[in-house]
């Protein structure tokens, strides 16, 4: 009976968190409701300043996949942007930047004011520029406030400084509204191209090939490199680990199952034993052997059955119970499915050795039990 | 109704076989009282065994009801069984683990009968035994006297054709014997249920109609057939 509820909980536990596992893996895949699904392909320039995708890329890809994809565009980066040329005081700097949806923290901010969220909705050409960049140019970083600084031929007002850091989006010399840079133009060029695979195509599949096709006769080419990073594949691949832990753990099970449903079996024979004048009264009374049968092998499955709907829950308890103690929000999903492969399981412990006690008790001569 | 054609029975004892019952040749008519008296060892029992559709291993005819049923399969005897013969046994053979009520109601649910019928029939049966109320309890809450009624309750409670008692008394005192032997007498008159009562006790044996008796496997007498010839 305990090998029974540990069998079946253990089983539970694991299926449950491989679940998990998939539905996160099917919610990181972005399906949209269509069932259509989002991919990236980014690309490294050997020049830092180059953007990969031209507009004639993005109007050939269109009509070479047009049957796989639904949708082919610029994605509009907000970090690291490279630039050619932008007019910082009297000199020009080849530079980068990075576009803000949202205040950057004030505590980066050393002189002047932060760009606040209004600054930000509103189209105002208003602009961060760095420490290092100020002081490089005009000495003392205070003498750049107010300045203007001409980008791609729009000027921007110098509202504050801030201190750039090393790798992330603060990296850059310039920080001002995405919506200001982007508005008015219309982009024709970019590092990152979004593919929407419509339903149906397999996702990484499509994109692999468009990575494929861009390689032969993509416009920069010979300028860098293109490049698609498979989320999917990744968390195929703890899904895979997630499989074989399944196997493993049902194995185990498999064993300790085995040893409860022998040990339901001996439980089975001490009760036909010590039930053989029951036994004996019922088949005098008009008790069929497959009667006896019946009674005997629903009391073995009702047993089992019992501790697989105990282990059931156990199971689920435990399983939700560690979903909570792991990080990357993986919940313990438990499905009508998993409750019937308990069921079917501890009913088919019952059966499969409840069977011979149960033949044994139907067998008994009447004559031998009623003298 | 009951008619035994020259039954022999052997069983195998070690390497030898024993001759157990030796050319029985009986008739029992529907409505007779008829009691079984014989030593122990004498094979009474194995008789009864017979009678009662228990055991088919035997060689001679019993037709019943003008059936020869002396090469039914099991599972038709099983049926004959549950429809025509209620046992009642000498240690009473209660299921101890179940309330009066579900033990006497277990031909009836054997025989498939719904669920809201058995309960009246089981009350019905139980006041008839006198030990209406009694549904609840649990055998060994009962005396044996008791106990010897709920067993006959579920010999009866399926109307059978007849009665089978392997020693009815034998565990009870004079004093209870005698209840329950008047309660057999008063079945045999009002229902016209046939009973047969083995005993070994000549003062049970005394208050039968007809009374056989049976000796190292062989009748040696038939007090019913002297009735029937005057």
């Amino acid at each position: 009976m305990i090998g029974i509820i540990i069998g079946i909980a253990s089983v539970i536990t694991i299926i449950a968190l491989g679940n998990g596992v998939k539905q996160k893996m099917i919610s990181e895949f972005q399906t949209s409701n269509s069932g259509e699904q989002t991919t990236e392909i980014s690309y490294d320039g050997e020049e830092s300043a180059s953007s990969g995708f031209t507009t004639s890329d993005v109007s050939q890809v269109k009509q070479q996949f047009g049957r796989e994809l639904s949708h082919v565009e610029f994605k509009k980066d907000t970090n690291n942007i490279s630039i050619n040329s932008a007019t910082v005081g009297n000199s020009n700097v080849g530079t980068s930047l990075s576009l803000l949806k949202s205040p950057m923290s004030s505590s980066r901010l050393i002189y002047g004011r932060n760009l606040s969220k209004a600054d930000l909705a509103l189209d105002q050409h208003l602009i961060l520029l760095s420490s290092k960049l100020a002081k490089k140019v005009y000495g003392n970083a205070k003498n750049a406030l107010g300045t203007a600084i001409m980008i791609n031929g729009i000027s921007y007002r110098v509202k504050g400084i801030f201190k750039p850091s090393g790798y992330d989006k603060y990296s850059v010399n310039f920080l001002l509204s995405q919506k200001t840079y982007y508005s008015g133009t219309t982009i024709n060029r970019a590092n990152t191209l979004k593919l929407t695979v419509k339903k149906g195509y397999g996702a990484s599949k499509v994109t692999n090939e468009v990575v494929s096709y861009l390689k032969k006769h993509g416009q920069n080419r010979r300028a860098g490199n293109y490049s698609y990073f498979d989320e999917g594949a990744l968390l195929k691949s703890i899904s895979t680990v997630m499989d074989v832990l399944t196997y493993f753990i049902s194995a185990i099970a498999g064993i300790s199952l085995f040893i409860a449903g022998i040990g339901v079996m001996n439980m089975m024979y001490i009760s036909v034993s010590e039930r053989t004048q029951e036994i004996g009264i019922r088949l005098a009374v008009g008790a069929t052997q497959k009667n006896i049968l019946w009674q005997f092998l629903m009391e073995s499955i009702m047993l089992t059955v019992g501790g697989g709907l105990v282990g059931f829950l156990i199971g689920w308890g435990f399983s939700s119970m560690i979903s909570l103690l792991i990080p990357y929000h993986i919940h313990a999903i438990v499905t009508l499915g998993n409750f019937l492969l308990a069921f079917g399981v501890s009913s088919a412990v019952g059966i499969i050795f409840g069977l011979l006690p149960a033949t044994q008790a139907s067998k008994r001569n009447l004559i031998d039990i009623l003298r | 109704m009951i008619l035994l054609e020259k039954i022999n029975k052997f069983y195998r004892q070690g390497n030898q076989m024993v001759h157990i019952l030796h050319d029985i040749s009986l008739t029992i008519e529907q409505g007779e009282f008829v009691g079984i008296m014989g030593q122990s060892g004498s094979g009474k029992s194995t008789l009864i065994n017979i009678i009662g559709f228990l055991d088919r291993q035997y060689q001679g005819d019993y037709i019943f009801k003008d059936e020869n049923i002396s090469k039914y399969n099991n599972k038709k005897l099983t049926t004959l069984r549950n429809q025509n013969v209620g046992f009642v046994f000498q240690n009473f053979k209660l299921i101890q683990n179940m309330s009066v009520a579900e033990n006497v109601a277990l031909p009836l649910m054997y025989a498939g009968f719904k669920k809201k019928t058995i309960r009246k029939k089981v009350s019905d049966v139980l006041t008839k035994v006198g030990l209406a109320g009694y549904e609840r309890s649990v055998p060994t809450q009962l005396s044996g006297g008791q106990q010897q009624r709920v067993s006959i309750a579920r010999a009866i409670i399926g109307n059978p054709t007849f009665l089978i008692a392997d020693e009815p008394t034998g565990a009870l005192d004079s004093q209870t014997s005698k209840e329950i032997m008047t309660l057999f007498k008063d079945l045999n008159t009002t229902n016209k249920t046939t009973i047969i009562i083995v005993t070994h006790d000549p003062q049970v044996g005394q208050q039968m109609d007809r009374l056989l008796t049976i000796l190292d496997g062989h009748l040696t007498s038939d007090s019913g057939v002297h009735k029937n010839e005057i």
